[in-house]
Order: structure tokens, then sequence, then C-alpha cells
């Protein structure tokens, strides 16, 4: 068909080519001729452009029967290609048909294989669980046996451990085995050498005792030697002992000489200071009076001077009774007089208080009834409006009242007229008319009626107009006084309300502070309370300190006056602490102790300083009375031969008192105290003198 | 322990209402004593009381005067007839009282006839006195110095028709001359109300 087609083509383009070329050949002659160029050119043109238009024309109706060939070409393939296409459906439809029971074939086939499958699959799972259970005790059986083979292990471990230990202890036991015999080697030098110390132990022991028994002999030689000793000592205290002995023995009746004029001068002292302390107990007696009459004196004074005093008051008195003509000489009238006019001041007193009270009560009572007059009249007031007002009233409704009652009678008349009327004739037009007509009467009498009224009521209130213009030109006056008592009582209301206000700013005050009402509470407290426990303490103590303090001025007293401690003052000491009392008390012992130690010194002292003076001088010196000296020479021929010697006040000059031996040495006492003026010169000579009588004789 | 429990669960009656207040008064008076110095601080010694330590005196005289007196108290104030308890400080050289603490009793004298007791739990008038106590020892910081040895007394201020008991006596009011009253805090027990207030005297130089 396309090589037709082709064809077609081809012989239609060869003949528009012919057409062309032969059309160009004519156009070609047509150019031959010049002349006409340009409308041949045009006309050329012009057919050129027709040649192609019918070119292209033609050209189009070919394609457009070459479509159409192809068309039907088509529609033939389509029909030829639908009939195989049918063909092939059907045998396609067979085949499916087949596939189809293939298929059921097949899907059956898959169940069973399917079934199998999963019979299979049970079955391997059973396997599986029973390998994984096999396994599990497997691997248990293995675990025991990796256990077993590890105790196993471990045993051999210890054994070979045991079988090492095993080979210590062996080789220790052998090791302790040669320990032991070397030991018992060494047991059995050590027995030898125990053998040996014994046996020195027990020479030595033998030795020890024959120490210890020469020691003894020693001891008992020791102490033999030290009572020896002792016996000698001894023996030589009493050699000495008798030697002091036999020295006191000489001295024996001197000392006795010496105490018989120690007590002498013993009783002496006592009888002396027995009469210096009665002596002493008089002058301060008399001193004591002394000081009494004083103040005895001293008071006189006072008292004359009071006494004069008293006398010029009493004469004052007395002419008190002359100057007030009454009938009085004693004081004891005066106090009479006075308590009578104080009676009478009293009882007046008393009147006056009760009038005031009568005043005060009549006052008040005349305020009530002033207010009871007061509220009457304004009551009246009261009562009078409404008495009007209720007339008004009264007056109102009875002109209503009469008012009703017309337009009843009225309407009865109306009524009345109705009835009496009533005919079968037209009533209703008249009728209306007539209610019209008595609504309308009604209405202008309502109107009428409340005209009234309010001219009633005009006149009513006009009329109280009236009256209250009556009143108040009556009233003003009552007004104006009862404004002005208004503004006072509004005045005093205000002062009072201040004053309250201050006098609770004050309770208040007061109640805080402490204060009370003494008409409802009364104030308690324990009598045994700490305060006044304290005043009492602290007056005891002021007592006590006073005591004290006038005990120890008397005692400053006497003892800057010089005098003895009474025995009264001595009682300070108890006033001071008991540790002051003890630690003076001890001073004092210890003070007394050195006294008496310092005594005993001096004394012994004195002694030996006087007999070394006797010895070396060969006076013995005494002292016989104040500043009175007595001598007596060692080589004395007669116990009583002594020399008197006084001394002047200073202690300078001797004199020599005559005695019975001073006559017997007349010459010596002219010679060196006369003329030589020397007592040692004359001393030593009457020594001298003394001695050679002695030692001739 | 168990009658104060059973007291919380019954609530306030007149009696107990007495001895809370009396015992307060106790405490109270025996703080007053501790914290002005009136006695040595060696002879006092500490409990535990409303949730605070407290200082009591240990002198046997003084804790049996003021046994004595809290006795009496309770009693008063269970028959309503006391008014006022006032503790005044003076110097003992010249007597003169340089402080005074005084508390006002009001007393409901309703109570006496009810018998259903009030309610009103022990722990909330515990919290009550414990801050009248705190400030009682706060007021130290601003009261003068006591420098005299000093010596208190109680004062009860009572019905005038009151029978006067043994051993007590009237007694004036001691009052402070020029003096500084501050108010404290008060506490209720519903049938008694007790107002605190201090008054000390006011010193020389301003």
């Amino acid at each position: 068909m396309e090589d037709l087609e082709n064809n077609t083509t081809v012989f239609s383009t060869l003949r528009s080519l012919n057409n062309f070329i032969s059309q160009r050949m004519e156009g070609v002659s047509g150019l031959a001729t010049p002349g006409s160029s340009q409308s041949s050119l045009q006309i050329q043109y012009q057919q050129r452009v027709q040649l192609e238009e019918q070119a292209g024309q033609i050209h189009s109706k070919s394609q457009l029967l070459q479509v159409e060939r192809e068309k039907m070409q088509m529609e033939l393939s389509h029909k030829r290609a639908r009939i195989e296409l049918e063909k092939a459906a059907n045998t396609n439809a067979r085949n499916y048909e087949r596939e189809a029971d293939r298929n059921q074939e097949l899907l059956t086939r898959i169940k069973q294989y399917q079934e199998r499958e999963t019979e299979a699959e049970n079955k391997l799972k059973e396997q599986m669980e029973m390998n994984k259970s096999y396994k599990k005790s497997m691997e248990t059986m293995s675990k025991k046996l990796q256990e077993k083979e590890s105790k196993l292990a471990e045993a051999n471990e210890t054994i070979t451990i045991l079988k090492g230990k095993i080979s210590e202890l062996q080789w220790n036991i052998m090791n302790q085995e040669m320990q032991m015999t070397s030991q018992d080697s060494q047991k059995q030098e050590l027995m030898e050498q125990l053998d040996v110390q014994q046996k020195k132990w027990q020479e030595a022991s033998q030795q020890i005792q024959t120490l210890q028994a020469s020691q003894s002999l020693l001891a008992e030689y020791e102490q033999k030697i030290k009572d020896l000793e002792q016996k000698l000592s001894q023996q030589e205290h009493d050699a000495v002992i008798v030697k002091n002995m036999k020295a006191e023995l000489a001295r024996f009746p001197k000392m006795e000489r010496e105490l018989r004029q120690l007590r002498e001068e013993n009783a002496y002292f006592r009888e002396m200071k027995e009469n210096n302390g009665l002596l002493k107990e008089e002058v301060e007696g008399l001193q004591r009076k002394l000081e009494r009459y004083e103040k005895v004196q001293a008071q006189l004074v006072t008292v004359e001077l009071e006494n004069e005093k008293l006398l010029g008051k009493l004469k004052s008195w007395e002419k008190l009774d002359q100057s007030t003509g009454l009938n009085i000489r004693t004081p004891d009238d005066l106090s009479r007089q006075i308590v009578a006019l104080q009676q009478r001041e009293l009882v007046l007193k008393e009147q006056n208080s009760t009038i005031t009270n009568s005043a005060r009560l009549l006052e008040k009572a005349r305020q009530q009834l002033q207010e009871e007059i007061l509220r009457v009249q304004s009551q009246l007031l009261d009562e009078k409006k409404k008495r009007e007002q209720h007339e008004a009233l009264v007056r109102r409704l009875q002109k209503r009242v009469l008012l009703l009652t017309k337009e009843r009678d009225g309407m009865r008349a109306i009524l009345e007229s109705y009835d009496s009327e009533l005919t079968p004739a037209e009533h209703s037009p008249q009728l209306s008319r007539r209610m019209r007509e008595a609504e309308e009467m009604v209405q202008k009498l309502h109107a009428h009626n409340t005209e009234l009224e309010l001219e009633v009521e005009m006149k009513v209130l006009k009329s109280q107009e009236c009256t209250a213009e009556q009143s108040t030109v009556i009233t003003k006056e009552e007004v104006d006084t009862l404004r002005l008592k208004i503004e006072e009582l509004e005045a005093e209301r205000s002062k009072l309300e201040e004053e309250n206000r201050s006098l609770e700013m004050k309770l208040e005050k007061l109640t805080v502070q402490g204060d009370y009402d003494p008409s409802r509470t009364k104030v308690l407290h324990f009598s045994m309370n700490p305060a006044s426990l304290a005043k009492q303490q602290r007056k005891e103590e002021q007592q006590q300190l006073q005591e004290e303090c006038e005990r120890l001025r008397e005692l400053v007293r006497v003892l800057e006056g010089g005098g003895s401690i009474p025995g009264n003052l001595e009682g300070v000491g108890s006033f001071q602490s008991p540790q002051e009392v003890a630690e003076l008390k001890k001073q004092v012992e210890s003070a007394e102790l050195k006294n008496q130690r310092l005594k005993e010194v001096f004394q012994t002292k004195i002694q030996e300083f006087r007999k070394v003076c006797y010895t070396l001088t060969g006076y013995q010196i005494d002292i016989t009375t104040e500043n009175q000296y007595r001598l007596t020479s060692i080589y004395a021929e007669h116990q009583g031969d002594c020399l008197l010697f006084k001394a002047s006040s200073s202690g300078g000059k001797m004199q020599l008192l005559e005695t019975e031996f001073s006559r017997t040495i007349r010459e010596l006492i002219e010679l060196h105290l006369l003329r030589q003026d020397s007592i040692p010169a004359f001393l030593s000579a009457l020594t001298l003198d003394l001695f050679s009588r002695q030692t001739i004789a | 322990m168990a009658k104060q429990l059973g007291r919380d669960q019954q609530g306030i009656t007149l009696r107990g209402s007495a001895e809370i207040v009396a015992e307060f008064f106790f405490y109270g008076i025996n703080s007053i004593l501790y914290q002005r110095g009136i006695y040595p601080p060696e002879t006092f010694t500490r409990v535990q009381k409303y949730g605070l330590t407290l200082l009591i005196t240990t002198d046997p005289e003084l804790q049996n005067y003021l046994n004595n007196v809290v006795e009496q108290m309770k009693e008063w104030l269970y028959k309503c007839s006391v008014q006022r308890l006032v503790v005044a400080i003076s110097s003992i050289e010249n007597n003169e009282v340089l402080e005074r603490w005084q508390f006002d009793i009001e007393c409901d004298r309703t109570a006496k006839d009810e018998r259903a007791p009030r309610e009103k739990t022990q722990k909330a008038i515990q919290d009550e006195i414990r801050s009248v106590i705190r400030q009682i020892t706060a007021t130290v910081t601003f009261l003068p110095l006591l420098e005299a040895a000093c010596a208190f007394d109680l004062l009860i201020y009572t019905d005038k028709d009151l029978a006067v008991p043994e051993k007590w006596e009237e007694s004036g009011p001691q009052f402070i001359a020029n003096s500084e009253e501050v108010c404290l805090r008060s506490f209720t027990t519903t049938i008694h109300k007790v107002n605190s207030t201090v008054a000390y005297k006011k010193d020389s130089f301003p």
C-alpha cells in the first residue's frame, strides 16, 4: 500500500514538475519579449503564485486521499486484529480455565503441603525442644562433670599440699629429735654443775653460820662497851653534880637570908599596892561625883531658866483670866470652856449641813416641779392641737355626710320617679337621657363637694394659722426664756462633759498607778512579809551598831585618859569577832611568854653581874628604898655592918647616911669623903682596912 | 497530768481557772524576784513550765510565804472577791517604793452559776501566759537599775466586805510618788482576765 502511495506521490510530483517546466517555458518565452517586463513579471509572479496554490491544493488533496486509504487499511487491519484477538481471547479463556483448574489443584496441593509443613514444623519444634532439653541436661551434666573435675583437681592439690606438709613435719620432727638429744646432753652437764654448786652452797652456809655467831658475839661486846661508857658518863655527870651541889650548899645560907628579905619586901609591896588600888578607886569615885555635880549644876541653871519662863507663862495665863472676864482660875476651866465652844461649833456645823442639804433637796424638788410644769404645758398644747384637728375633721365629715345624704335623697327621688313612671313607653331614650342627666348631676355634685372640701381645708388652715399666730404671740416670751435656758444648759453641759473627760483621764491614770475606790475595795497584805522582815532586821542591825559604837567611844575616851580598863569595858572584846579574839589572845600569850623569858634572862644576868661586882669590888650593893643603896663589905666583921648611900634625884651625886658601922669608921670618912671627896677611894680604903684586920685576926 | 488532760477535755471551770491564775502568779512573782535581783541569783533553781525554763526560789522562808499567799489567792479567786495583786518593791533603807507590778483581775461572776465548763484549750491559755512571762523578762531592758538593797511586799486588793483572815492585815496602797507606767499583755481563761502593768519611779535625771 505504501509503495502505491509512494508511487502516487512520485507520479504526482513528476506531473507537477512537468507542469512547472511547461509553465517555465512559457514563462521564458514570455521573457523574450522584454518589452512587457514588468507586467509579464507580475503575471509570471501571479502565475507562479497560482501554480503554487494549485500545487498546494493538489498536495493536500493527495494527502487527504492517502489518509483516507490509510484509514481504510487501518480499519481492515483493525478488524483482522479484532478477529485475531477474539480468537486469542478464546484460547486465553480456555487456557485460563485450564490454568484455574490447575491452580485449584495446586492450591489443594499447597494446602496439603502446608499441613504437612505445619506438622513438620511442630515436630521440628518438639524436636528442638527435646534438643534443648537434651542440651540443657547435657550442659548440667557437663557442669557437674566440670565441678567434679574441679573438685578432683582441688582434691589433688590438697593432697599435694598435705604431702608437702607431711614432709615438712617429718623434717621438723627430725630436727626436734636432734634438738632433744642435744638438750639431754646439756641437761646432764647442768645437773653436774648443779651438784657442784650445791656443795659450794653448803660450805657457804656453814661459813655464814660461823660468821653470824661471831657477829652476835661482837654485838654483845659492843653493848657491854656502850653500857660501860654510859656508866662512865653518868659517873662524870654525878661528879659534876656533886661539885655543883657543894657550891650550892655553900650558897644556901645566903639564899635563905635573901629569901627572907625578899618576902618582907613582897609583903610591903602588896600592902602598898592595895593602898594604891584603894586610893585610885577613891579618886575615880570622886571624879565621877565631880562630873555628876557639874552636870547637875548645869541642869540646875537650865531648870531655873525654865522655871522663870514657866512662872512668866503662868502669870500670863492668870492675867488671861482677868482679861477675858470669864470664871477661869485653873487650866481645867479653860479646857472646859474650849470643849464647850467646840461642841457649840460642832452643833452649829451640823445645823449648817442639814440646812444646806434641805436647801439642795428643795432646789431639786423645785427644778423637778418646773420640769413637770413644762412637760404638762407642752402636753396641754399638743392636746389642744389634737382636739382642734379632731373638731375640724368632725366638721368635714359632718358636711360630707350632709352632702351624701342629699345625694342619697336625690338618687332615691330619681329612682322613685323612675319606678313610678314605669310605663311601656319608650323609656330607653328617656331613661338614658335621665341617666346622663343624673350622672352629670353626680359629677357636678362631686366637683362641688371637692371644691367645698378644699375651701374647708383652707379655712381650717387659716384658722390653724390664726391659732398658731395667737399661740406664738402669747408664748414668744416663753420661747425666749426657754432658749436662754437651753443655751445656758448646753454651756453647762459642755463644761461638765469636759470636766467629766478630764476626771475620767485622771481616774484611769490613778487606777493604773494603783488607786482604788475605798468604799468598795481594801488592800491586804501578809503580816510576816519580806519587806517588814527586812526593815526589822535593818533596825536591829542599826541598834547593835549604835551600841557597839557607843561602847567603843567610851573605850577610846578611857584609853586616851590613861586609866585602867574597867571591867565592864572588857566586854568590848566580846563584840569583836572570835577569830580576832583568838589571835589577840595568842599574841598576848606569846608576848607574856617573851616577857617571862626576858625576865628570867635579866634576872640571871643581874645576879651574875651582882656576883661579879661583889667579887671584884668587895661590896654587895643593895637597893633598900628609892635612891638608897646599902653596901656590905665582903670582909665585914659583923653581919649588920653596912653603909647607906643616898643618891640624888638625878643619880649623879651620892651622900653617905649615918649607920652604926659608919660611926666606927669616922676617920676614913673624914679623910676620903670630906677632904678628898672621893667615894671610890673611901671604899677601897675601907676594904683594905677590913682585909688587913681580917688577915691579922 | 491525768487531771490536766481531763481538764483539756472538759474545758475551763471556775476552780480550774482559779488554779491556773494562782499558778501564774506564783511563777510570775518568782520571775520578777529573779529578774530584778531582789534575792541573789544563786538561790534560784530552774523548772520547766508553760514551755519555758523558769526560775523559782529555794529559800524556804520565801517559799513558805509565797505558798501561803498563793493558796489564799486561789480561794479568793474562786469566790471572785479579789480585784488586784500588786508586787511592791521598796528600798530597805528609806522605805521608798521604787517599783510596782500591778495585775488587775476581772472576774466573770456568772461562771459561778454555770454548770457547763467554758470552751478554751489549756494550750491557748498557756501560750498567752507564756507571752506575758516573756514580756516580764523583757522589761528588764528598760526598767531602771535597783542599786540599793530592796525588799518586796505583796498587796491584794479585795472587796470591802471580805473577812480578813488570820495573819493578814490591812495596809496602804504603797503608791510611787513620781511614776512612769507601762502596760503589758493580758491573758484570759474566759472566767478570769488578768491585765498586767508595771510602774516605776521616774529617774531624777531626765
